[in-house]
């Protein structure tokens, strides 16, 4: 009997164990991230700290991360000297595709940080932003005070794609979610759109100068939010052919980051000059100021994290990252103190 | 003519033919070895760890074990982007036959692990990628995980020769952008050397030799017993008013002999080097017998916002004699944050051998013109590094409201200062050690520096502000030495509030006009006719030398009564070094000799 039980629960145990993988996958794949746990990860591009002098024995800058859990204590990843503006991380690769922006080029990981490489040649320098395309990962975007330049085949080779744009001056771009012909970015004098992956540009209905970032709606494609140097924020529902002046409760006119909430996109946060963090529940119709506990109010970069609505960071002009937990009523610092941070993104995972 | 009267023609004559001659090539060669001995004697017997220390020692062949301890040491935390990438593999391939197996190892392994930043300026992008040109030689057929950046050393190689291309063909076709910087010479001197030296790919040997010529020759016509004459793209506080301090000066003592004995690390590579400069340039350089006219085009480093020309030309007007030189710039924005537009330099006096003048003036928009980074907090950025960028007392800075207009050895310089600008005073600076700086009846301010005389006539009132602040090395934030914020006591500073101002400056030397009376007499019978209002600041002078100057703010000028086309200005104009604009090639001329130096071709020719 006592043999028969051990060959039953030996089965038993043989076919649990060979379920788990299978189980493992369908709760990593299969399910939505946010039903599986509470945890993400934030990436930070840390563009400098305080006194930054080039050859000087400065402290590390390029991209760090931490889980959402995580104090604030990051790790760094890549190079640690590079003046990194900007990052993109590839989602549906969970992070194993990640590409910096900075000032010796685009660098790029397909393992997750542990090996990378300088994808463009020394004609493209000083880069402000990358976007990944989410169903094709080779095809990349990056720009930089000379303009756009684009890879398709994830690096190998990268040309300039500035047909249309007068002034080449692009501090941001992105890939449309819904097409990914269609792209627009952020320039010197107003935000271009392009319907052929950047072969071609034409300038939307937003002309004025110093764009500084242009963002999408996470589900209607054809809305789209631009923070301009002097000029506010203006907001567009038709694709850019149209733009409005977003005014009530803006009491500021700069503005370097704009994010939505990406579980509810009427929620908007903003930040830039000496703005603190602005918030808006309606889509981008009112905004108010919500700054307790920041003691830095230059805002450079905002992110909502998609697994819990409530976190958002904030990353500054030399105090590092703030986090809220509270859907911006209060911040309190995140770490990184000191540094300048570009860009922000968290990811489920 | 009598006998006594035909030899003291005669020995004169002899004289000045000997002073342009100079030395033979022997003897030069021979003098030179002595300077280069003499700069890197302190350094193979020097206890405290670098790697010029460690580069001396392997090329002397003396103390390898301390070279080795030291390179090891070094290399545990490799620190300073390109300024490490130089003196690193210079210090390799001087040490590499010699060194322990361990120290290479190390040196291998520092350019796997540690990545420098490629900078944001021409002289970052020229060092960095000449260090890494010749590290991938060094490294041949290594895969990207064996290199800090992920490329493979066949990759690096064509990419930082591309670069370097570029660069030869930018410089030699419409100018150098960071141009006859006193402060960042050695930043092109250095690379271009090692690449002369140490290139295995033949083309890039010649270049590196031939680029090296070719900042050598453009140095050579523009100094004075080591000094750089003005106006230049970059220069840093205190060096704006004590020339020879510059890192171009201890370039000018090893390879023209002049200025003062340096024992400057900057000179330490090229001492160790092969690299000697063609006889023609070394000629020019040393000979001042005659006074000369020179010009020359350079470009604004690459304006990437706020400006319709990515590199707008810079003109440079310079003239120079025995005992002094003054050199301009047009004025206006054409470098950020360090420009330096005018400038009287003389061998008189050292170490305070030089009087000019500036609009101090700073603004986000000029910063935002040549940085990427956001413009309302650009001046913050760029102030922990360049600390007088936004001091109203600065001595280095171009400006919108500056213009210059120079024939020969008479300047004007025009301000016309919109309200509401940074600084609404201009400022001239006035070294302590001048014998005279009296003011004359007619308003002119007639200076005596030995035997050269400057006259500074001002256009509005102004008053004299002693610059009395102590001499202390300070500390900056971080523990760096703060040079920027010395100041010097004892000078002069001359300021005017008037933002509708000018002024017009003459030099002469003894040799020119007589005693420093006569120079007097003669700035008291010529003043100038200005008109000063806003939107309409002009004048009219007739120089010393009898030539008629009408200048109206900013860009009418008229000599003589013919208009003045700077745009027809050549890449070099002047009886020593030749160039046209776009043509890849100088032409250096010193008595019967030529130099061409021929980038399309890459070939050098006599």
């Amino acid at each position: 009997m006592i043999e028969e039980y051990k060959k039953v629960r030996h089965r038993w145990n043989a076919a649990w164990s060979s379920l788990i993988p299978i189980s493992v996958f369908v709760l990593v794949v299969m399910l939505p991230a946010n039903l599986l746990s509470q945890e993400s990860t934030v990436y930070a591009s840390v563009l400098s700290t305080k006194l930054f002098v080039v050859g000087a024995a400065n402290p590390e800058t390029g991209v760090f991360y931490k889980k959402t859990t995580d104090d604030t204590v990051w790790q760094h990843t890549g190079p640690k000297n590079i003046r990194d503006f900007g990052l993109a991380v590839h989602a549906p690769s969970r992070g194993q595709l990640i590409c910096i922006a900075a000032g010796n080029g685009v660098h790029k990981t397909t393992d997750g940080g542990k090996t990378w490489k300088t994808t463009t040649g020394w004609q493209v320098t000083e880069v402000l932003s990358a976007a990944i395309d989410k169903a094709n990962p080779d095809f990349i975007l990056c720009t930089t005070p000379y303009g756009v330049f684009r890879t398709m085949d994830g690096g190998a080779t990268w040309a300039e794609c500035n047909n249309g744009i007068k002034h080449v001056f692009a501090s941001s771009v992105l890939i449309d979610h819904s097409d990914s012909n269609t792209l627009y970015c952020s320039t010197e004098d107003g935000v271009y759109r392009s319907g052929d992956q950047g072969n071609s540009w034409k300038r939307t209905g937003l002309s004025v100068d110093g764009v500084r970032v242009v963002v999408q709606h996470p589900k209607d494609p054809n809305t789209l939010f631009a923070g301009t140097d002097n000029y506010g924020i203006y907001m567009t529902r038709n694709g850019g052919r149209y733009w409005e002046k977003c005014a009530a409760g803006l009491d500021h006119q700069t503005f370097y980051a704009i994010a939505f909430d990406p579980n509810n996109p009427q929620v908007l946060y903003a930040g830039g000059y000496v703005t603190g963090v602005y918030k808006s529940i309606d889509g981008g119709q009112s905004w108010r100021r919500m700054n307790e506990g920041l003691t830095n109010l230059n805002i450079h970069s905002l992110a909502v994290d998609p697994t819990n609505s409530n976190r958002v960071y904030a990353g500054t002009l030399w105090s590092g990252v703030f986090c809220s937990l509270d859907g911006g009523a209060s911040w309190r610092s995140a770490g990184l103190t000191g540094s300048q941070v570009w860009t922000i993104t968290v990811q489920p995972f | 003519m009598n006998v006594k009267k035909f030899f003291l023609i005669l020995t004169l004559f002899a004289l000045q033919s000997a002073n342009a001659q100079l030395v033979s090539r022997e003897t030069y060669l021979k003098e030179f070895e002595k300077r280069a001995s003499f700069v890197t004697s302190i350094y193979d017997t020097a206890q405290s760890s670098g790697y010029y220390q460690a580069a001396v020692r392997y090329a002397h062949g003396k103390d390898i074990a301390t070279a080795d301890k030291m390179v090891i040491e070094l290399l545990r935390d490799p620190r300073g982007d390109m300024f490490w990438m130089i003196p690193a593999i210079g210090t390799y391939l001087q040490g590499k036959d010699r060194m322990s197996p361990e120290a290479r190892a190390a040196m291998r392994n520092a350019w796997k692990t540690y990545a420098p930043y490629r900078g944001d300026t021409e002289n970052h992008w020229c060092m960095y990628h000449a260090s890494l040109f010749l590290a991938a030689e060094q490294w041949p057929n290594l895969p990207g995980s064996e290199w800090y950046n992920g490329k493979s050393s066949e990759e690096n190689l064509r990419d930082a020769k591309e670069y370097l291309i570029h660069w030869m063909n930018i410089t030699t076709t419409i100018g150098q952008g960071e141009f006859d910087s006193p402060d960042y010479f050695p930043e092109y001197a250095m690379p271009m050397i090692l690449l002369s030296q140490f290139a295995k790919d033949p083309e890039m040997k010649t270049r590196g030799a031939m680029m090296a010529d070719y900042i050598f020759a453009d140095f050579a016509v523009e100094h004075l017993e080591g000094q750089y004459i003005g106006g230049y793209s970059r220069i840093y506080q205190p060096a704006v008013y004590k020339p020879l301090l510059s890192g171009a000066s201890a370039f000018a003592y090893l390879y023209f002999g002049t200025g003062e004995p340096t024992n400057s690390g900057w000179i330490v590579l090229p001492a160790l080097s092969n690299y000697r400069l063609p006889e023609i340039i070394y000629s020019i350089a040393l000979d001042r017998s005659k006074t000369y006219v020179h010009q020359e085009r350079k470009r604004v480093r690459n304006v990437i916002r706020f400006g319709a020309e990515k590199n707008p030309p810079v003109y440079k007007y310079s003239y120079i004699t025995k005992n002094y030189g003054i050199g301009s710039l047009q004025g206006g924005i054409l470098q950020p944050i360090q420009q330096h537009t005018w400038g009287v330099r003389y061998t008189y006096g050292r170490p305070y051998t030089t009087i000019f003048g500036l609009h101090p003036y700073w603004s986000a928009l000029e910063v935002g013109m040549f940085f990427p980074e956001e413009v309302k907090t650009l001046i913050a950025d760029v102030v922990a590094s360049k600390g007088t960028y936004n001091n109203p007392d600065k001595w280095t800075g171009g400006s919108p409201y500056e213009r210059t207009f120079q024939h020969k050895n008479a300047l004007i310089v025009l301000y016309d200062i919109t309200p509401g600008t940074t600084t609404e005073h201009i400022d001239g600076f006035f070294p302590r050690n001048l014998e005279e700086r009296i003011v004359e009846p007619s308003g002119w301010i007639a200076c005596k520096a030995g035997d050269v005389y400057i006259g500074w006539y001002p256009l509005q009132e102004y008053e004299w502000k002693e610059e009395s602040d102590a001499s202390i090395n300070t500390l900056n934030d971080i523990g760096r030495p703060q040079l920027e914020r010395v100041k010097e006591t004892g000078n002069w500073r001359l300021r005017s509030y008037k933002p509708q101002n000018g002024y017009v400056i003459e030099v002469r030397s003894k040799d020119e006009i007589g005693s420093f009376a006569q120079f007097q007499s003669a700035l008291n019978t010529h003043t100038p006719t200005a008109k000063l209002q806003p939107g309409a600041v002009s004048l009219q002078y007739v120089t010393l030398s009898g030539d008629k100057m009408e200048f109206a703010f900013p860009e009418k000028r008229t000599l003589n009564g013919s208009a003045i086309d700077l745009s027809k200005t050549k890449l070099f104009e002047g009886p020593f070094i030749n160039a046209e604009v776009g043509s890849e090639k100088m032409t250096m001329t010193y008595k019967n000799k030529k130099l061409v130096l021929d980038f399309k071709a890459v070939k050098i020719s006599e």
